[in-house]
């Protein structure tokens, strides 16, 4: 196996982030990267549609090997340098099924949880912005100059 | 005063001795390991093997050395066997946990060495056409 297509959901903010931590680190196996409602994940597994791609994250090797849920994030796991022993570990059938669980939950939520991402980095955005502005200094009058 | 430096004399033949012999244990059956640890490459293993025994020789001697004055001052034959024995024992004991170290950190390298070759965990759940 050279290439795992990771295929998510670029309209959630979770997923887009999980998407460029895993790309930063550095892997045994290639990982690529497909958002499901891509034009091009859709020329290339042409029976993605069947996989319900949209329910949970979809990990498809090379040779067209299908991996969705915690199964997929094991997958994932296992490719990466630093966490094939985890992904060795989280592949025993006791963590596993807790790892399934855990993605299923994670997964129905996803646009709630990206909800609070975006507003986290929303509320970090505007206090540096106001960090630009110098603080209102006040006059001798008792009044304070705005800028 | 005989019996201190029979003791000394004693010490420094026999600790050394032992440190050879643990060395070149080490050095001969710790090679295999290493070659799979580094993944066959055996010019590696070899030059990280004589490192390692270089690295022992100087940590159990300079331990010798240094704990040569420590301990009982022996009066007579009894208390030179004590002292003796005493002695012997805490490099014994020091030589057991470096060893024991050095298999540790082999077999971490050794598992990692593994796991770049660990076939994938789970089976496929599913087969799907790919377009190259």
């Amino acid at each position: 196996m050279k290439k795992l297509y990771v295929l998510y959901d670029s309209e959630c903010e979770l997923c887009r982030r999980s998407r460029l931590w895993l790309d930063r680190q550095p892997a045994y196996v290639r990982l690529a990267f497909l958002p499901f409602q891509s034009p091009e994940a859709e020329c290339r597994f042409p029976g993605l549609r069947e996989l319900r791609p949209e329910k949970e994250i979809v990990v498809i090797s090379d040779a067209g090997a299908v991996w969705q849920g915690g199964a997929a994030w094991v997958m994932c796991l296992w490719a990466l340098r630093e966490y094939r022993e985890w992904s060795l570990r989280l592949a025993h059938p006791a963590l596993l099924s807790l790892a399934r669980r855990l993605c299923e939950v994670v997964s129905a939520n996803r646009y709630k949880i990206s909800h609070w991402l975006k507003k986290a980095a929303n509320h970090e955005e505007l206090r540096r912005k106001l960090d630009l502005f110098p603080a209102a200094r006040c006059e001798e009058g008792g009044h304070c100059r705005t800028y | 005063m005989n019996y201190i430096v029979a003791t000394y004399a004693l010490y420094l033949a026999i600790s050394v001795a032992l440190t050879i012999w643990v060395a070149r244990t080490l050095h001969k059956n710790g090679r295999l390991f290493l070659v799979d640890a580094f993944h066959g490459n055996e010019a590696l293993a070899d030059s990280i093997n004589h490192l390692l025994v270089v690295g022992f020789y100087l940590m159990n001697i300079g331990y010798v050395s240094l704990a040569l004055k420590y301990g009982d001052k022996a009066a007579d034959l009894a208390g030179l066997l004590e002292a003796l024995s005493t002695k012997v024992g805490a490099v014994l004991l020091i030589l057991g946990g470096m060893h024991f170290f050095n298999l540790y950190v082999f077999s971490k390298m050794r598992r990692r060495a593994l796991l770049q070759g660990a076939p994938p965990p789970l089976p496929p759940q599913a087969y799907t056409p790919v377009v190259e």
